[in-house]
């Protein structure tokens, strides 16, 4: 009797799982690398204003990384890449 | 000794004369107070993305030396009596990426 039970206990367990797979993120779409840490990636400067440009929307606000998925260290000096160049009027 | 990179904005109405007279003042100003030039660029007329003190285009001219902090001072002092500036900015730089101009190849092409 103790042994069936345990299956019906271990048969509930997968099923309340099975239920919560539709909530957790799909690993392929939600994990992309970063592109400015790749090999041969671009050099981020004040002076490169065309890839400065790629990570600026066109009101010239600085897009979020949640959405360019760059990672932080890159993003920090993206962003004071981007306000040095606003400085010189080149953005 | 620090590595800077540093960039003034001339006034577009003035003539090549006025321009090559301030560039050769401020690379005389880097090379007396113990500094090392490496390199001068000209970026040529540029168009502003925003107006700065009413004006459209300016002149773009970059230096790369190495100097110790306090030319830096002198050299911003006077700039900011200058009449012929517009701006200028420094920045403090690890090393030296002597091989791209990036505004170099956007003339050529044009």
């Amino acid at each position: 009797m103790r042994r069936m039970k345990r299956n019906k206990f271990k048969k509930k367990q997968k099923s309340s799982f099975a239920k919560l797979s539709m909530f957790q993120r799909t690993s392929g779409n939600f994990n992309k690398p970063c592109p400015l840490s790749v090999k041969n990636a671009p050099i981020i400067d004040y002076k490169n204003v065309p890839l400065l440009k790629k990570y600026v929307s066109e009101r010239g606000k600085i897009l979020p990384s949640r959405i360019t998925f760059v990672s932080q260290k890159k993003q920090r000096e993206l962003s004071k890449a981007i306000k040095r160049a606003r400085i010189l009027a080149l953005l | 000794m620090n590595c800077y990179e540093h960039t003034l904005i001339i006034r577009q109405d003035t003539s090549d004369k006025q321009q090559k007279e301030v560039i050769s003042k401020y690379e005389d100003i880097i090379n007396k107070n113990s500094g090392k030039l490496i390199k001068t660029e000209k970026w040529g007329p540029l168009n502003f993305s925003t107006p700065i003190k009413k004006n459209k285009k300016g002149f773009y001219i970059h230096f790369k030396f190495e100097s110790d902090g306090q030319t830096i001072k002198k050299l911003e002092d006077l700039e900011r009596i200058d009449n012929l500036l517009i701006k200028f900015l420094t920045v403090k730089v690890k090393k030296f990426d002597l091989e791209k101009n990036y505004f170099e190849q956007k003339s050529k092409q044009n």
